[in-house]
């Protein structure tokens, strides 16, 4: 049955319009306004199309899922939790934005608001693709406008120099990721995951494995790299310390969350016959790899930030141990896969945006990107400080916090599946982890402040700030509420096609 | 079976690509290597897409994609190269090594 | 009163918000008065609540629902049975007395609010830990009082030595956490609860694998062991004395390193299930009471000697939970919570009337002007050296007589031989700091009156509380009633048992006074002799030089040993596993070279030694 475009049910892809229309309107305003121009109010109008997007988002949850254009695109519950974290993260990313920019640090503010909002959208079909061409050209959007964000001042060479690592690596690893999609394409003689899913099994019966395989390490390559997973992490220290505080937030966030997605979709969509395969030999080969790499990255994360002495190098190590942590359930395929990701990014999101927060405030005031820029903060602003504290807390996974819990359903899934050593890894590298981030607390509670007088914490910075602090606190008191609202989500519409199996219309 | 041999060019084309990133000093030509991996990949693409198990148009469609954001890729690429040339006046792509650590 | 259990720990709580929100127009006056009435006031309701048990009620259990892992539910809530109520009120009533002593002690710091903040959150978090009714709870609070130790450890963090010491607290605490947080998880996983009682119904009926249970036990322990600084990783008790007198009481001494003991008791139906953690509770312990004891020995330092007097005195507690003596090792962890801290606190009153002067070789005649704080600590002193009839004897004498009837007639042999060093050392204390001549500079000045009448009040339970178990043992026989444990050891303790102990206890009160009193014996600082039969040789010019090449040089030989096993074998552990995690820190950051090139190479190698890896292993597997 042939159908046509209008034929469609437009309405389901309203967020996906709505930032596509914000992110072109914008640019055309910013073509019309004057080059000194006070360009917030663009910030201002990007923010309620991401808070317009969130609502449309969010008012789809429990409907069936819903396929689009040629089964390319798909409308699953899964896709909207990661969506609705991806806006949310954004929005908050834009708040603190708009005190970044009054500094003059980003001259091209135009540009900036709107390739926020591209690179969110490119996240946002990256989270709804059911199709390789689809998510390709998403994930590219997400890049591609990422790599302007790393070096959007463009007077400094470190944002340069950071701009130019993301796109040379990051472009290595998109030819790795389409090049491990044309065997995908070779073997199934399609585009849809879930139809390639079903004709992979069947060349893995006819002796076709080791091209299967092929095709799944060439596209982890990609997958540890947008995630920032250990081996593949070379790139995150230098873009996170190079890049404008917020786009690191942006990237430490977003990007991340949305790499997570692509990854689970993949994986579960496209080889989830490996885990149902009798042998049960391609479940342990992709589990062991997976959890390699999530180990690798917990030691190297946290073993290599003992050595910092930048907040933001710090940080971008202290992500890649997390990186490592959030692959533990995907790679154990434990019982808790989707809630325990989803909450771990939700936990992961609330603190990496306060602690980034916090730090973009600092660093401001003692005009240095050092941990020493941290000395005295209980004294200078002991409410600052305090939030502070919370976000390392969490991030360190000591109750009572998002972390702790995020850490908590993470190793159940570990200990659930019997993969006992790579929780031990964890619960090791946890406590080398404490190092670097208790040398933090200490630089703001038990050193003097090297400058007097208080510092300047900008509104909307402020309620950024006390917004992911309430998170972290609520959800690590009360994680049941959250971990319901993840249980009521339909996760396994996310593994199966929606048209039973059949071949896509040609 | 005629596929393997568009596969080995593939291949081929591939590792050039990748060796060009590994070792080329200038950074124009680090980026060209990228766009020789992503035509590597368009190579297999239309390959699969005439000599498949399943051998349908798809492949050809997805071909034209990637082309376009190859395309993007690169221009954004040798933009940010741009401004690091004006910034430091060298195109020598281990010279930009300030970061690190 | 059982029914308002759950009030106890939130006095502090709501205490602990007031001060913090209350820190800059509070002066020191007002927050001390939020901070002990809070306490004061949790410590009446725990007292209504140990005399409703003492009269027999049921154990209560108070919980809501909290969270659900696919089909379990996990409570929060609250539990009161015999050792939690007993515990309550060990913790309440120390903690009232703390903070009221702590008034005298920290005035004129000029952040004395804080201090009261995290006193309250402390006490908060240690009562929340009691009364925990499932692990994951108990866990909790168990960080949380991790993270108020840290606090108050580096209180002053001015100092340099405060600073590491709190960091350094922390970290080695936390390695033993990861073993309570692994216990905690494989319980979950075998039993599928987190509650205590259905774990150890599950155990019971043979659920879960022996192995496993050995595995979760000795897990258990090794929480215990960072709490509770038993051996190896009891370096950190030492130097968490850099933190202020009044919070060296109270958590180093009294409370929450004793939580490690509390666990232990607290999962006790673990323990007894499985022969191997049982053993190694004892034999972690009995090494644990004469390697401190002995490090005990030679220590200068007022709080330091307390320090490794109270990780010996834990090492007993643990000695006698692993030979089964559940309530012999409850029986001194009461009496020693109160004993302990009146000696701490006493020595607070010595440091404050010498200005803050800790060194005990600067000390000395302290009886002629401070009396009262003499008699105090003369108390706590005959206490923990077992004389009879103060408190510390009943216990220790129950302790002893667990292993000597568990049939580990080693473990007693190290006991008693433990009791014959800390009587030593108590009393070298006692004398160098209050008898003799004054050996400092400067005048001695006054102790407030806050700070006395708490260690009265410590004083009459330090004496007294011993006769809860004797003469009959109602003390026993009133905790495990309903827990299925055994009271007592089977069999009647012969009588030359206590005889036994009080006399090694004599002995080493003895050797001190021979050594600081009358000076029969050369006292060397450095060097302390073992005097065997030093009666023998009355000739002074004998005595030196054989003592001088047979006991003082394997003396110092052992000394020297011992302290080095401690600094290098024990502190090498602990360094070198640092620096694996710092050598692989140095290789990560030494390959981030700042090229892309590298970077691109770097993810290329890993992507083919990971396919490499996997397939070599499907081909030769």
């Amino acid at each position: 049955m042939e159908k046509y475009l209008l034929d469609y049910n437009w309405t389901v892809m309203a967020p996906e319009l709505i930032i596509a229309g914000a992110a072109a309107l914008l640019s055309i305003i910013d073509l019309l306004m004057k080059e000194k121009q006070d360009k917030r109010v663009l910030a201002s109008l990007g923010f309620v199309a991401v808070l317009g997007a969130l609502y449309f988002t969010v008012s789809r949850f429990g409907q069936q899922p819903y396929e689009i254009l040629g089964d390319t695109y798909r409308i699953d519950d899964f896709g909207l939790v990661f969506k609705t974290l991806l806006l949310t993260g954004t929005a908050l990313v834009l708040a603190v934005s708009l005190q970044e920019a009054k500094r003059k640090e980003i001259t091209a503010q135009g540009e900036y608001y709107y390739l926020l909002l591209t690179a969110l959208l490119g996240g946002m079909i990256l989270t709804s693709s059911a199709d390789l061409i689809t998510l390709f050209v998403g994930l590219e959007l997400l890049s591609i406008s990422s790599y302007i964000l790393a070096g959007i001042r463009k007077r400094r060479t470190d944002s340069n120099e950071a701009a130019w690592k993301y796109v040379v690596l990051g472009g290595v690893s998109s030819a790795f990721i389409l090049y491990g999609m044309s065997f995908v394409y070779g073997l199934a003689g399609t585009t849809n995951l879930y139809t390639a899913q079903e004709r992979m099994a069947e060349a893995m019966g006819n002796g076709m494995e080791s091209f299967v395989y092929l095709s799944l390490f060439l596209m982890l390559f990609g997958f540890g790299f947008k995630v920032a997973s250990a081996p593949f992490h070379m790139w995150v220290p230098d873009v996170y310390q190079g890049a404008p505080t917020p786009v690191t937030t942006f990237l430490a966030v977003v990007s991340k969350t949305a790499a997570f997605a692509l990854m689970i979709r993949v994986i579960l969509g496209g080889y989830l016959f490996l885990f149902n395969s009798r042998t049960a030999e391609g479940l342990e080969l992709l589990t062991t790899a997976l959890l390699v790499l999530a180990g690798l990255s917990m030691v190297i994360g946290n073993t290599v930030a003992l050595r910092q002495f930048n907040n933001k190098r710090l940080m971008a190590y202290s992500s890649i141990a997390h990186a490592g942590y959030t692959l533990v359930p995907l790679a154990t395929l434990g019982p808790m896969l989707f809630e325990s990701t989803v909450y771990y990014l939700t936990a992961y999101l609330l603190m990496t945006l306060g602690a980034f927060t916090v730090i973009g405030i600092v660093e401001r005031n003692a005009g240095t990107g050092d941990i020493s820029a941290f000395a005295g903060l209980s004294r200078r602003s002991p409410l600052t400080a305090a939030a502070m504290t919370i976000f390392l807390i969490s991030l360190s996974g000591i109750p009572v916090t998002a972390g702790f819990f995020g850490k908590f359903y993470i190793l159940i899934n570990a200990v659930a599946t019997q993969h006992f050593w790579i929780a031990a890894i964890m619960l090791a590298t946890t406590v080398v982890s404490y190092f670097y981030y208790f040398g933090i607390v200490r630089m703001m509670y038990f050193r003097p402040p090297v400058l007097e007088g208080k510092v300047k914490v900008p509104p909307a910075s402020a309620l950024v700030i006390a917004v992911a602090m309430i998170g972290t606190v609520v959800l690590g008191i009360t994680p049941q509420w959250a971990l319901e609202q993840l249980g009521e989500v339909n996760w396994a519409a996310a593994l199966s096609p929606l048209n039973g199996g059949a071949p896509p219309a040609q | 079976m005629p596929v393997s041999s568009y596969l080995a060019l593939g291949a081929i084309l591939f590792c050039v690509g990748l060796y060009g990133v590994l070792t080329k000093r200038n950074a124009v030509m680090v980026l060209f290597s990228i766009e020789l991996m992503l035509n590597a990949a368009n190579i297999n693409l239309v390959a699969f897409s005439k000599y498949g198990l399943y051998a349908n148009q798809t492949g050809q469609v997805f071909t034209l994609f990637t082309i376009t954001v190859a395309a993007a890729e690169a221009a954004v690429g040798i933009a940010i190269l741009f401004a690091l040339y004006r910034n430091r006046s060298t195109a020598e792509a281990d010279r930009f090594q300030s970061l690190k650590g | 009163m059982l029914e308002n259990a759950w009030t106890i720990p939130l006095f502090p709580l709501v205490a602990f918000f007031l001060l913090l929100f209350g820190r800059k127009s509070w002066g020191e006056k007002a927050a001390a008065w939020v901070g002990s009435l809070a306490a004061f006031a949790s410590l009446a309701v725990s007292a209504g609540v140990l005399a409703e048990r003492l009269s027999g009620a049921e154990n209560s259990l108070l919980s809501f629902s909290w969270l659900t892992l696919g089909e379990t539910v996990i409570r929060f809530g609250i539990e009161v049975d015999p050792l939690n109520a007993l515990m309550l009120l060990i913790v309440s009533l120390i903690s009232f007395l703390v903070h009221v002593y702590s008034y005298g002690y920290m005035k004129g710091d000029g952040r004395v609010p804080v201090f009261y903040a995290y006193l309250s959150l402390f006490t908060f978090s240690m009562l929340g830990l009691v009364v925990s009714a499932n692990l994951l709870q108990l866990y909790i609070f168990w960080e949380l009082v991790g993270v108020c130790s840290f606090l108050l450890i580096g209180f002053w963090y001015f100092k340099p030595e405060a600073k590491q010491a709190a960091k350094k607290a922390f970290v080695v605490t936390r390695i033993g956490d990861i073993g309570l947080f692994l216990a905690l998880l494989l319980a979950f996983w075998y039993t599928g609860s987190l509650e205590l009682g259905p774990i150890f119904a599950a155990v019971e009926a043979g659920q879960v694998p022996a192995e496993m249970v050995t595995l979760i036990a000795v897990l258990i322990f090794v929480g215990a062991i960072g709490k509770s600084g038993q051996f190896p990783l009891h370096t950190w008790l030492p130097d968490a004395m850099e933190g202020p007198t009044p919070v060296s009481a109270l958590i180093h001494a009294a409370t929450m390193v004793a939580a490690g003991v509390y666990l232990v008791a607290r999962t006790f139906p673990l323990f007894e299930a499985s022969p191997v953690a049982l053993d190694t509770v004892a034999y972690v312990g009995a090494f644990t009471a004469i390697f401190a004891a002995s490090i005990g020995l030679v220590q200068n330092d007022i709080k330091r000697v307390l320090a490794y007097s109270t990780v010996s005195q834990l090492g007993y507690m643990m000695l006698a939970l692993g030979s089964a003596g559940y309530a012999a090792g409850a029986f001194h962890l009461m009496t020693h919570a109160f004993f302990k801290a009146l000696l701490f606190l006493a020595a607070g009153a010595v440091i404050v009337a010498l200005h803050h002067q800790q060194d005990i070789r600067k000390m000395g005649g302290l009886w002629s002007t401070h009396p009262g704080i003499g008699w105090l600590f003369l108390i706590g002193c005959l206490a923990i050296s077992g004389i009879p009839p103060f408190s510390g004897f009943f216990s220790k004498d129950e302790v002893l007589a667990s292993a000597w009837m568990d049939g580990r007639p080693g473990v007693f042999a190290v006991g008693v031989v433990a009791a014959f060093f800390t009587a030593f050392y108590m009393f070298r204390l006692f004398f160098l700091v209050f008898t003799g001549s004054f050996r400092g500079e400067g005048n001695r000045g006054s102790v407030p009156k806050s700070m006395l009448w708490p260690m009265g009040i410590l004083a009459v339970p330090a004496v007294a509380a011993g006769f809860v178990e004797y003469p009959t043992p109602f003390f026993s026989r009133w905790l495990t009633e309903g827990t299925g444990l055994a009271a007592e050891a089977g069999g009647t303790v012969p009588l030359w048992l206590p005889v036994l102990a009080t006399l090694a206890s004599l002995a080493g009160v003895a050797l001190a006074w021979a050594m600081y009193v009358k000076r029969v014996l050369p006292a060397d600082d450095l060097t302390k002799p073992i005097p065997w039969g030093y009666r023998l040789l009355k000739n002074k010019y004998f005595i030196d030089e054989i003592y001088a090449k047979g006991v003082v040089l394997p003396y110092r030989w052992l000394g020297a040993f011992l302290r080095g096993f401690d600094r290098f074998v024990v502190s090498g552990l602990v360094r070198f596993s640092a620096g694996i995690f710092r050598t692989v820190g140095r290789i990560g950051s030494a390959i981030q070279n700042g090229q892309a090139q590298t970077y691109a190479l770097v993810s290329l190698v890993g992507l083919v030694l990971l396919i490499i890896g996997l397939t070599a292993g499907r081909l030769f597997g």
